[in-house]
């Protein structure tokens, strides 16, 4: 009963993916907590509760909600829902410091953009561990004793997440289409809504066969927007020689309106991947930089980088960053750093600094709050 | 006036948050302000609890008192700062980014009045509860608790109304901000619970939004 719960609870809100869902913030617990059991935290996104839930079955431990606003761990931790003073709160507010002898949490490191464990510390007198990136590997995070290997590290694109990621543009993209049409051209309702919805699935789920050629490079979203409407009108010329009907209007109509949803779709199709940066954001022609005179190889970057860019070389105290092309510009890396070491540059020389990065985070437009005016 | 919701969009831009605020509320939210401090007396030391870009607390400060904001949101407390700077207030006030969760910093029974407008309706239960318990150790004996926010209507014809206004505001600041708020249950309750004395409360026609003043009673029981 529970996992068909579980499913419906997943298919409708991955159908309302694009739209925040809180929970109840605060503490819960699983199995038998006693005062030496670990302590998690989370941010309020429904969905997000219930897979930890799931993976946190079977053990005794602690689950802090902390509030994100109902985003999920990583747009809230780059958006700035999920941040210092909401990690605070929830620790020092929900009663977890009666319940436990010891202090210190375990966040997931796509946190890492918005909490720093300094501050949390400094203000609450905890520690924070980097756990992994997603909730099913906590049990394998905790059998090795905290140990994370670059797997557990990495961001991934597999094709249920595309799958996922297919339904929230199809689901609100359809709805939008029924009524259009339903009130304007009713006898395309059908047609429309089955076209949506294997389009959105093809584009997603072909996205490892096209990505490399198309995203990231110059004039990305005309790239996108004609690779997919090539397709597409190929698709329809294939439509017309089968049935041997070559309809003026049914051709315009086709034309405009997969046009339409193809643009709506490739406006930020690398955003809505987490294995490439956003072309929208404000900072996309900034690198990260290292200052290897600066660094002392902490390695708190590698520690929370999702696409694995750095490598510690411990026997020359310093990090390189041997991945950087795979970087998608969370920012953690520069969050973290204890030293300083990393910021954003372009290629003019303008920089972004650890502060700015730290205190203003991105708005929905991708831009930061830089200074006041 | 239940619009709480779309405060949201204006506090992701802080810069336009005063203006937003004044459509909002129909321009009423600066006489509410006004006669929700007008206790406050020349020379008292406020505590103002998510102070935003200053809209409560510098009226506090031009009535004489030395006041302190603080606000998990370091933008508005930049906006905050700059008025302040302007109106000539630098001396009276002071701003800290810092959330309810470290009132346990604050000094035991060192405020005249704690006030705080439109923030606790964005709190948790948990940081509620938190939160009033730090004010009422904070505050002097017989100090004042002054509170303006949204509530949740008991009858069963203004929730009706209220929720009319409310949901189409929930979808435009759904697509606007994706994020929403609810207005707080039972507030009077847990501040009298708390043990606080209610004074004066005073709700608006629909009764979703409240003032209320309420005074810390050190000696009596709880
Ligand atoms: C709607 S604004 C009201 C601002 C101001 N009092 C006014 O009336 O214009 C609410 C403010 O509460 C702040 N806030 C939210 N949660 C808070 C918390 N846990 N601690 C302190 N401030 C908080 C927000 O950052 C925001 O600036
Ligand atoms: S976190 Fe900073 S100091 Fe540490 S290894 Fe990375 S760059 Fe070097
Ligand atoms: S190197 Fe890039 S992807 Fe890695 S943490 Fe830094 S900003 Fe994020």
């Amino acid at each position: 009963m529970r996992i068909v719960k579980y499913i419906l609870v997943s298919i409708f809100e991955t159908l309302l993916r694009f739209f925040p869902m809180p929970c109840k913030t605060g503490l819960r617990e699983f199995g038998n907590p006693g005062p030496d059991s670990p302590v998690f935290l989370t941010c309020n996104y429904h969905l997000t509760v219930e897979r930890v839930k799931r993976a946190l079955k079977g053990m005794d431990c602690y689950l802090l909600v902390a509030n994100s606003r109902g985003i999920n761990v990583w747009c809230g931790a780059a958006g700035g829902h999920l941040n210092n003073h909401r990690v605070v709160s929830v620790l020092k507010t929900s009663g977890i410091e009666e319940r436990v002898n010891h202090r210190s949490v375990i966040l997931p490191q796509l946190a890492g953009p918005g909490v720093e464990p300094r501050a949390v510390r400094k203000k609450a007198g905890w520690s924070i561990i980097w756990g992994p990136v997603y909730a099913k590997d906590i049990p394998a995070f905790m059998e090795k004793k905290g140990e994370k290997n670059q797997e557990m590290r990495g961001v991934k694109f597999p094709p249920l997440q595309r799958i996922e990621m297919a339904v929230m543009w199809a689901f609100p993209l359809s709805v939008t289409a029924g009524l259009l049409t339903s009130l304007f051209w009713p006898r395309m309702n059908l047609s429309l809504n089955v076209f949506i919805w294997v389009f959105s699935f093809f584009v997603f789920l072909a996205f490892p066969l096209y990505s490399k050629w198309l995203l990231w490079r110059k004039f990305e979203f005309l790239r996108v927007s004609a690779f997919l409407w090539g397709t597409f009108l190929v698709g329809l010329l294939v439509y017309s020689v089968l049935l041997h009907s070559f309809d003026g209007k049914f051709w315009l109509w086709w034309g405009v309106v997969s046009l339409l949803v193809i643009c709506l779709l490739s406006v930020d199709l690398a955003g809505s991947t987490p294995v490439y940066k956003s072309g929208l954001h404000e900072d996309r022609f900034f690198k990260v930089v290292l200052d290897k005179n600066k660094c002392r190889a902490a390695g708190c970057c590698e520690q929370v980088c999702p696409r694995n860019c750095f490598e510690v070389d411990r026997s020359h105290h310093t990090a390189r960053m041997p991945r950087a092309s795979q970087c998608v510009q969370c920012g953690a890396c520069i969050v973290q750093c204890p030293f300083d070491a990393l910021w954003f540059e372009n290629q003019k020389g303008e920089k972004i600094s650890p502060e700015t990065i730290r205190k203003f985070k991105l708005n929905l437009m991708g831009q930061r709050a830089l200074g006041m005016d | 006036m239940s619009s709480v919701i779309l405060m949201k969009v204006l506090e992701s831009s802080p810069k336009r948050y005063d203006r937003g605020m004044k459509i909002l509320f129909f321009g009423n939210l600066d006489q509410i302000y006004d006669r929700l401090i007008s206790d406050i007396q020349k020379g008292q030391k406020v505590l103002d609890i998510g102070c935003g870009t200053g809209a409560l607390i510098l009226k506090a400060a031009q009535r004489g008192a030395q006041v302190k904001g603080i606000d998990i949101n370091a933008q508005m407390l930049e906006v905050a700062k700059e008025k302040a700077e302007q109106w000539g207030l630098e001396q009276m006030t002071e701003f800290q980014e810092k959330g309810v969760s470290e009132l346990d910093k604050e000094e035991e029974a060192s405020y005249d009045a704690v006030t705080s407008g439109l923030c606790f309706s964005e709190l948790s239960e948990d940081e509620i509860r938190y939160a009033l318990r730090h004010i009422k150790r904070i505050l002097k004996k017989d100090g004042l608790l002054l509170i303006a926010d949204e509530v949740r209507p008991q009858n069963i014809l203004r929730k009706i109304i209220h929720w009319l206004i409310k949901i189409p505001l929930w979808i435009v600041t759904y697509i606007g901000t994706q994020t929403s708020t609810r207005a707080v249950r039972n507030l009077p309750d847990k501040i009298k619970q708390t043990g606080f004395l209610i004074e004066r409360m005073r709700f608006n026609s629909i009764r979703d939004f409240m003032e209320l003043k309420a005074r810390n009673r050190k000696d009596k029981a709880e």
